[in-house]
């Protein structure tokens, strides 16, 4: 059945940091929920046997990840300012969730196709040139039918070393996404006598198939 | 104070957001702004403790204070425990990260025995020594209450005091004691001399045992003036005088009860046998419906939780349940927030409430027959026949509800064969109702599930005297259960039988426990809760090390036995309890207090020695009530 309600489209731009980045993707949802309720603004639920309030989010983030361009879409039953959503929001927030703008409308999220991280190792490699001249970077990854040997390397687009800091485009979404850990955990394994130590991960930036941002 | 640093660790170990912080509604203040840092400490994982009511009560309570700061503590998970030794992390509080060494309090709250060894391994992480006595002037005080500190015995050496009883006006006095003794510039023991004075405070030290030759206790004495030779249990009279969360920590992860939640009254009118809640909480006090839904909006308002749920021993015994179940309904079903009724009884379940309540979500309806023959029902004063548990499964089936789960004890007093095969024969003539009925759709398939527990003598209950089955028995009669059942639709699930002996041992012992628990704790006993961690074989190690028998805390007791709780006053009087005793061998039942007062001793609490329950304005207000409603 066609859900034929008048409902308000919007799209958040948000930034997790500091202690929220503990918190999982599904634990940030219903934090989200929640505060949602608390400050009262008008969240639409789905129709149904089970309501639940109607948001998308573009790319979940891993725990202990920080980011500073997380998209969220949600849909209001009520025409709500752009500001207002903000501040209310911003004002419940839990530490590390800054909302950093509102716009009415759908994002571009189905477009997302890269997204770029920003890795903080304990201590940098000389070089990457060998590992991205490799045909196949083959590592064990996650996937949903268990741990499986993967090549990873069709989805690093792009490494680049900086001071103290590395830059990645890899693949993001849900056709195929690539996570910064573990390129590193690659680069650990092929990269000769390189040992990254413990790294920070934070991504900086979500992208289109032309890589132009999505915000 | 420092704090700890734990970024690292955190990026390790699982669930992180049980060690993170920065919950909503969690109270942060500046250290300079305070005098007394109090560490509240739940013994078992942050999910177990976030979920716990009491604990929300006193961290409000403590923090109204402008002179106080209450943080929480939990025991760590086997993997953060790991990381925290293998990096010299304290044990340290969620909101500050404090090392809780730095504390001026810890308080524990001690919900079930299982959870002692996590005390110790709590103690031990924060780097305070185990026992009392070894504690030096900086160390923090360790304190407990809850419902274990009625017999507080087994730990009596670990902690350096005891609240007996409702805790939300004694903390306040235990706070200004402490402003004194400071100002005063005392010794350690000068203040738990000082606090050994108010009523509902036990502080073991000040006491000495004596055992005789059969190794039951002798006698128990004050060995100073400002220890009282018996100790008194606090309770709040008036619950809509009392302060109550006005907000609850909104946690990020699953926890156990993840919800907003109101306590409806304190105490219970039933009286089962079996029951150490039932008689440690009496008198009965009932909040007023208005308080409560001031409660509710206000909650609801600061958290913005999608359930609330109404808390007590037997929430339909609440005198105006259904006017404030009306009026709870008009807020959540407007709010879209659902509404739980846990702890409903089978004799007074009223459908058409359950099916405002449940409108959305069908989950399982839950009863508690407790045991499966008429006879031991009765033996045990639940009060329930099989008419009243096939009338509400008949109203449930019939009202669209295919699970139905049952509650049962084994291993109970004067128990027969036959009184287990009874629990079969109940929970498969629950099953065959969905069949008989004409209102159940048959192209679906009830489910009828049985969770059988092994019955663990407590202290404060009519069943004190009372032999506990050993493991041998216990087991054989979970496998005759198990035999007798031969309905496909009612499954069969029971408790580990070791450990319901061990919180047999705990629940009535003595000092002499205390080494049995220190020597298990050393052989790596911890988190014993958790069937992952639990461990028999160090267990029997541990009590074949000290020379201690577990027989001996398990075995039958004779009504002249002085016991190692006696000195506790709940109001109820031994003298009721062993009356009580009497009347289950015989299998004679006792009214509820509502219908006849069987003069238990607990109105010696209340102001006047008159429990609320027979006040002439509950009385009055009641006659009110059903007069308006014809």
């Amino acid at each position: 059945m066609a859900d034929e309600r008048i409902l308000y489209d919007y799209y958040i731009i948000y930034e997790k940091t500091d202690n929220a980045k503990y918190i999982s993707h599904l634990d940030f949802v219903r934090a989200y929920n929640r505060t949602m309720r608390r400050v009262g603004l008008p969240v639409a639920f789905s129709e149904g046997f089970n309501p639940h309030p109607l948001l998308s989010f573009a790319l979940p983030l891993s725990v202990g990840y920080t980011s500073g361009c997380e998209l969220l879409e949600l849909r209001l039953a009520e025409e709500v300012a752009e500001e207002d959503i903000r501040d209310r929001l911003n004002a419940a927030a839990p530490r590390g969730i800054r909302i950093l703008s509102v716009r009415r409308g759908k994002s571009r999220m189905k477009n997302l196709r890269y997204a770029l991280y920003t890795v903080t190792p304990e201590s940098m490699p000389e070089s990457v040139d060998g590992f991205m001249d490799m045909d196949k970077i083959i590592i064990d990854k996650k996937t949903k039918s268990g741990v499986k040997d993967t090549d990873v390397r069709p989805d690093i687009r792009e490494i680049r070393l900086l001071p103290g800091k590395i830059e990645m485009v890899l693949s993001a979404g849900s056709d195929r996404n690539l996570k910064p850990d573990v390129v590193m955990k690659a680069m650990n394994k092929y990269i000769p006598g390189y040992d990254s130590g413990d790294c920070e991960y934070h991504r900086t930036a979500i992208y289109d198939g032309e890589m132009k941002t999505i915000e | 104070m420092s704090t700890v640093n734990i970024d690292k660790i955190l990026m390790r170990v699982q669930k992180p957001t049980r060690y993170s912080g920065g919950e909503l509604n969690s109270v942060i203040k500046n250290p300079a702004d305070v005098k007394i840092r109090y560490a509240f400490a739940f013994p078992d994982t942050y999910e177990v403790g976030m979920s716990h009511l009491g604990m929300k009560i006193l961290y409000h309570c403590l923090n109204l204070r402008p002179d106080t700061w209450c943080e929480r503590v939990f025991a760590p998970w086997v993997d953060m425990e790991e990381e925290m030794r293998k990096e010299h992390i304290p044990l340290f509080s969620v909101e500050s990260r404090t090392p809780v060494r730095e504390f001026d309090f810890l308080g524990v709250t001690l919900q079930y025995e299982m959870c002692y060894t996590n005390v110790l391994n709590m103690l031990d992480l924060a780097g305070i020594p185990l026992l009392s006595r070894d504690r030096g002037e900086d160390d923090p005080f360790v304190n407990a209450g809850g419902p274990c500190a009625y017999n507080p015995e087994p730990l009596a050496e670990i902690f350096d005091f005891f609240t007996m009883g409702e805790g939300e006006e004694v903390i306040g006095e235990l706070m200004d004691a402490y402003n004194e003794w400071k100002a005063e510039g005392g010794k350690r023991m000068d203040y738990l001399k000082k606090i050994a004075k108010i009523e509902g405070i036990y502080v073991p030290c000040l006491y000495d045992v004596e055992y005789n030759e059969d190794g039951t206790l002798r006698s128990m004495t004050p060995n100073c003036p400002e220890a009282k030779p018996r100790v008194r249990k606090r309770i709040v009279e008036n619950l809509d005088e009392i302060v109550y969360p006005d907000k609850f920590i909104v946690p990020f992860m699953d926890i156990v009860h993840d919800r907003a939640s109101l306590e409806v009254f304190r105490g219970c009118i039933r009286g089962c046998r079996f029951c150490q809640a039932g008689m440690i909480y009496r008198p009965i006090r009932e909040k007023s419906p208005e308080r409560l839904l001031d409660d509710a909006k206000k909650l609801l308002a600061s958290t913005g939780y999608e359930e609330i749920s109404l808390s007590s021993l037997s929430t339909s015994d609440y005198t105006r349940f259904e006017e404030l179940a009306d009026k709870l309904l008009d807020i959540t079903e407007k709010e879209k927030v659902g509404l739980s009724l846990p702890s409903l009884r089978v004799d007074n379940f009223g459908l058409s409430l359950m099916e405002r309540v449940q409108k959305v979500r069908k989950s399982g309806l839950t009863f508690a027959p407790e045991a499966g023959s008429q006879r031991m029902r009765d033996v045990i004063n639940k009060n329930v026949t099989e008419e009243d548990l096939m009338r509400s499964v008949d109203l449930a089936f019939a009202g669209g509800w295919l699970t139905v789960k049952l509650y049962f004890m084994i291993g109970l007093p004067y128990e027969e064969d036959g009184d287990i095969a009874g629990i079969a024969r109940l929970a498969e003539k629950v099953a065959e109702r969905y069949y008989a009925s004409d209102k159940t759709n048959k192209r679906r398939a009830p489910s009828v599930n049985i969770s059988v527990a092994g019955f663990v003598p407590k202290p404060f209950t009519p069943f004190q005297w009372a032999a506990q089955n050993d493991m041998d028995t216990l087991r054989r009669k979970q496998l005759l259960l198990k035999d007798e059942i031969h309905n496909r639709h009612v499954k069969y699930s029971y408790h580990q039988s070791d450990i319901s002996v061990l919180e047999g041992v705990f629940a009535r012992g003595d000092r002499r426990l205390n080494k049995v628990l220190v020597r298990a704790f050393e052989l790596g006993c911890r988190l014993d809760g958790w069937s992952e961690c639990f461990d028999m074989d160090r267990w029997r190690r541990a009590f074949a090390d000290c020379g201690v028998d577990m027989a001996f805390y398990t075995r039958e007791r004779s009504y002249d036995e002085l016991f190692p709780w006696d000195f506790v006053d709940i109001g109820v009087t031994k003298d009721f309890m062993m009356k009580e005793n009497e009347r289950a061998k015989a299998a004679v039942t006792t009214p509820h207090c509502r219908l006849k007062c069987s003069g238990c001793g607990a109105a010696s609490l209340c102001a006047g020695g008159r429990c609320s329950v027979y006040t002439e304005e509950s009385s009055l207000r009641r006659i009110k009530e059903l007069k308006e409603n014809g």
